[in-house]
C-alpha cells in the first residue's frame, strides 16, 4: 500500500513525519503547480469549487508515481467540502484508476466504531507498536504547531527585517530542509534549529510596517499557488501579514469543538454580525476582520474560490464592517481563469491605499 | 401591525404554512409580488455578484417590500430532517440581507429547526411573542399552519401526456415561472409531461440515496438524487431535466452524482442565471424533447 493525501499547506511536513515514524509507504503529493489544476479541470466538473480541482490534479500525479490508496479528511457540514469523497471516487473510477479511499468523516457522523475502524486501516500496515504510533501522531502535532508558529512570525517580521528578504529566505530554507528529513526527530529538530536562526534575524523596531490580515476561505488562504503566492508577494513589499486559520488552528479548533471551547475570540469579536455558524469558515472569516481591526491591522484582504457557499455570505457581511469600523477590506474571487497581472494590479492598488491612508508620504512602511 | 413575507425562495413550498401562521397571530400579511423584471434587477442591484440567482431575487423581493410593511419575514431556515442541513446561504440568508439593502425594517430572523415538531415550536413561540402575549393564540396559529402545510402536496404530475419528464431541481427554481421563463409551460406545448418529486414516496427517495457511499447531508441532494436515480431506475419517465441555477454549490455536486448513476438515460441540463436568452433556452428544450419522440418512435 502506497498512501497519498491532498495538500493542505503545511499539512504534510506532519503528515510525512506520521508516516516516516510508522512505516507506512507514502508518496508526497506535487506541491500544487499549474499541470496539477490543468489535469483537475479538465477532469472534474466544471461547477466545482477551485480546490477540488487541484486536488484532482494533485492525485492523478501522485497515481502515476504509484499512490494506490487515498486518505481523505472528510466532513459533514454544510459546505461542499464534505461531497468531495463521493465525486472524486467516481471520478477516478471512471478514469480507470483502481484506487482505495479511506475518508475519515467526524466520529459524530459515521459513528464511533466505524470512525476506529477507518483509523485501524491505514494502522494495519505499520507495524510499530500501538504506543509508537500515538507518539507517532503526537509529535506530528508539535510539528505542525512548529512549522505554523515558524511560518507566522516570519510573515509578521519580515516587515521590519534589516536584511530585506532574510525571512523569506529563512522560511523556503527551512521547508526545504524539513522535506529531505526523514522521521519526526529529524525534522523536529530542524525546525527548532530554524526558529532559533529567525529569532536572531535582525529587525529594525522603529520601523512600523503596514500589517495585513490573511482571512477567507481556509484552502485559498493556505495553499500558496490557489492565491497566486500572495503572501510571498507581500513579504517583497515589506508588508507584514498574518492570517489565522492554519492547519494547527484547525487541529486545535476541531478537538476542542465538542466542548464548545474552540476560538472563543472570533465568536465573540463576530457575534454582532453572525451569531450562528452557517459551515466552511464564514464565521471566522468574519470575526478576524473585526478582531484584526481591534489588533491594529491596517486592512485585510479576504480570499475565495469562485462559488464558495458560506463565503458569499461573509463577503456580504465585510463591507459592513468595513463601513462601521473605517477598516478597509478587499476580497480577492480566485479560480483556474485567475490571471497574474491583474491580481497583482488589485494587490498593489490596495497596499498604496493603506499607505497613503497613513497620511504620510513614505513608501512601504519605511 | 403587518408582516412582509418575501416571495421567494422556499416560500414556494412553505407558503402556506407561513401565511396562516402569521394570519392565525393577528397580524396582515404583505406578499411582494411574483417575480418580475424589476424584482430582478432590484436583486442584482443589491446582492452580492457571487450569489446565485434565487438568492438575487430574494433580494429584490426583499428590496421591494422593505417600505410595505413594519416586519419582514426571512426564514433563516437552518435544519428541515435530522443530520441534514440546506444551503449555507440559507443560514445567512438574514445577515445578507441585512447588509445589502439599507433601510430595512425589523426583521423576523429566528433560526428555524424544522428537524423536530419540538424545536419548531419554540421558534413558533418566540416568533409569536413579538405580536401577541396570548400562548393560546400562538399555539392554536401553528397547529394550524402545520395542519395547512400538510394538507399541502404541491408538485407538478401530468398525466395525460405520452411522454414523460421527471423534472429535478429547486423548488425555487421549478415554480417561479419568471426565473426559468415558464418551463412547465413550454414543456407542456411540446407535447410532455412532467412529474416532480413530491410525487414519489421519501421511502423510495431515501433507499436511492442510502445506495450512496456517503448518505447525502443537504435535504435538497438528497431528494433530487433519490429522485432522479429512481425514476431512471425503474423507468418511470422518458428523461431527466435538471433546472439548475448558475454557481449553485449544490446542483454542482448532485448532477454528478445523477448523471454517474444514470449512465445513458436522457439527462438535460439547464442552467439558469439573470442572463439566460429564452431563445437559446427553447433550442436546447426543443432538441431534446425531439429526441424522446424519437426515441419513442423507435421503439414501437
Amino acid at each position: 500500500m502506497k498512501v497519498t493525501f491532498p495538500q493542505l499547506g503545511n499539512t504534510y511536513f506532519a503528515v510525512k513525519a506520521i508516516f516516516d515514524d510508522i512505516g507506512i509507504e507514502y508518496i508526497l503529493p506535487p506541491v500544487s503547480n499549474k499541470t496539477c489544476l490543468e489535469i483537475g479541470s479538465k477532469i472534474s466538473p466544471e461547477e466545482m469549487c477551485f480546490p477540488f480541482k487541484i486536488m484532482m490534479g494533485a492525485y492523478i500525479q501522485s497515481i502515476e508515481k504509484g499512490a494506490d490508496t487515498i486518505i481523505l479528511p472528510g466532513s459533514c457540514g454544510p459546505c461542499r467540502y464534505g461531497e468531495y469523497c463521493e465525486l472524486q471516487m467516481n471520478i477516478l473510477k471512471k478514469l480507470g484508476y483502481r484506487i482505495k479511499f479511506i475518508v475519515i468523516d467526524a466520529p459524530g457522523s459515521i459513528g464511533k466504531d466505524e470512525f476506529l475502524n477507518r483509523i485501524a486501516e491505514i494502522g494495519k500496515y505499520s507495524r510499530k507498536t500501538r504506543n509508537q504510533k500515538i507518539m507517532a501522531v503526537l509529535k506530528g502535532y508539535k510539528i505542525i504547531n512548529l512549522i505554523d508558529e515558524l511560518e507566522r512570525k516570519a510573515r509578521l517580521i519580515s516587515g521590519c527585517e534589516i536584511n530585506k528578504g532574510e525571512c523569506k529566505r529563512l522560511l523556503r530554507e527551512c521547508k526545504k530542509e524539513a522535506l529531505s528529513t526523514s522521521g519526526s526527530k529529524e525534522m523536529i529538530e530542524v525546525l527548532m534549529d530554524y526558529r532559533e536562526k529567525l529569532g536572531n534575524v535582525k529587525l529594525d523596531s522603529y520601523r512600523k510596517p503596514i500589517k495585513i490580515a490573511i482571512i477567507g476561505e481556509i484552502y485559498t488562504i493556505l495553499e500558496p499557488f490557489s492565491n497566486q503566492y500572495i503572501e510571498d508577494k507581500l513579504m517583497d513589499m515589506g508588508i507584514s501579514t498574518q492570517k489565522t486559520l492554519t492547519p494547527s488552528w484547525w487541529v486545535k479548533n476541531t478537538v476542542l469543538l465538542p466542548f464548545k471551547l474552540n476560538s472563543i475570540d472570533i465568536r465573540r469579536a463576530s457575534k454582532k454580525y453572525l451569531p450562528l455558524y452557517i459551515g466552511g469558515h464564514s464565521r471566522e472569516c468574519v470575526g478576524e476582520a473585526v478582531l484584526a481591526y481591534k489588533n491594529g491591522f491596517d486592512g485585510a484582504i479576504q480570499i475565495l474560490p469562485m462559488g464558495c457557499m458560506p463565503e458569499i455570505v461573509s463577503k456580504s457581511i465585510l463591507p459592513t464592517i468595513s463601513s462601521d469600523k473605517n477598516f478597509p477590506i478587499m476580497t480577492l474571487v480566485v479560480d483556474e481563469m485567475t490571471g497574474e497581472a491583474g491580481f497583482d494590479t488589485r494587490v498593489e492598488a490596495f497596499v498604496d491605499l493603506l499607505e497613503r491612508r497613513r497620511d504620510k508620504n513614505v513608501l512601504y512602511g519605511y | 401591525m403587518r408582516v412582509g413575507i418575501p416571495k421567494g425562495l422556499l416560500f414556494y413550498r412553505y407558503h402556506k404554512f407561513y401565511i396562516s401562521f402569521f394570519q392565525g397571530l393577528g397580524v396582515e400579511v404583505v406578499l411582494s409580488p411574483d417575480t418580475n423584471k424589476d424584482i430582478l434587477n432590484e436583486g442584482v442591484r443589491y446582492c452580492v455578484d457571487e450569489a446565485c440567482v434565487p438568492m438575487k431575487i430574494f433580494h429584490g423581493h426583499c428590496a421591494h417590500l422593505k417600505d410595505k410593511c413594519d416586519f419582514i419575514f426571512i426564514p433563516r431556515i437552518m435544519k428541515l430532517y435530522e443530520n441534514e442541513y440546506i444551503c449555507p446561504k440559507f443560514c445567512g440568508l438574514v445577515e445578507m440581507v441585512q447588509n445589502s439593502i439599507p433601510d430595512m425594517p425589523q426583521i423576523i430572523s429566528e433560526p428555524i429547526y424544522a428537524d423536530s415538531l419540538k424545536s419548531l415550536k419554540k421558534w413558533a413561540f418566540k416568533v409569536g411573542f413579538k405580536f401577541t402575549k396570548n400562548i393560546l393564540v400562538i399555539n392554536k396559529a401553528f397547529n394550524t399552519a402545520l395542519k395547512e402545510q400538510s394538507g399541502h402536496i404541491g408538485g407538478l404530475n401530468d398525466k395525460e401526456f405520452r411522454i414523460k419528464v421527471a423534472l429535478i431541481g429547486h423548488p425555487y427554481n421549478l415554480y417561479d415561472s419568471y426565473i426559468n421563463m415558464s418551463l412547465v409551460e413550454k414543456l407542456n406545448k411540446l407535447g410532455i409531461g412532467v412529474i416532480t418529486e413530491e410525487h414519489i414516496g421519501t421511502s423510495y427517495i431515501n433507499k436511492e440515496a442510502e445506495k450512496l457511499f456517503k448518505k447525502p447531508f443537504w435535504t435538497f441532494a438528497r431528494n433530487s438524487y433519490g429522485f432522479g436515480a429512481y425514476m431512471a431506475e425503474n423507468k418511470l419517465a422518458d428523461g431527466i431535466i435538471y433546472a439548475s441555477s448558475f454557481a449553485c454549490g449544490i446542483d454542482s455536486v448532485v448532477v454528478d452524482l445523477i448523471k454517474h448513476r444514470i449512465e445513458d438515460f436522457p439527462f438535460l441540463e439547464l442552467k439558469i442565471d439573470e442572463q439566460t436568452g429564452e431563445a437559446g433556452f427553447v433550442t436546447r428544450l426543443e432538441a431534446f424533447t425531439d429526441m424522446l419522440k424519437r426515441k419513442e418512435a423507435e421503439a414501437i
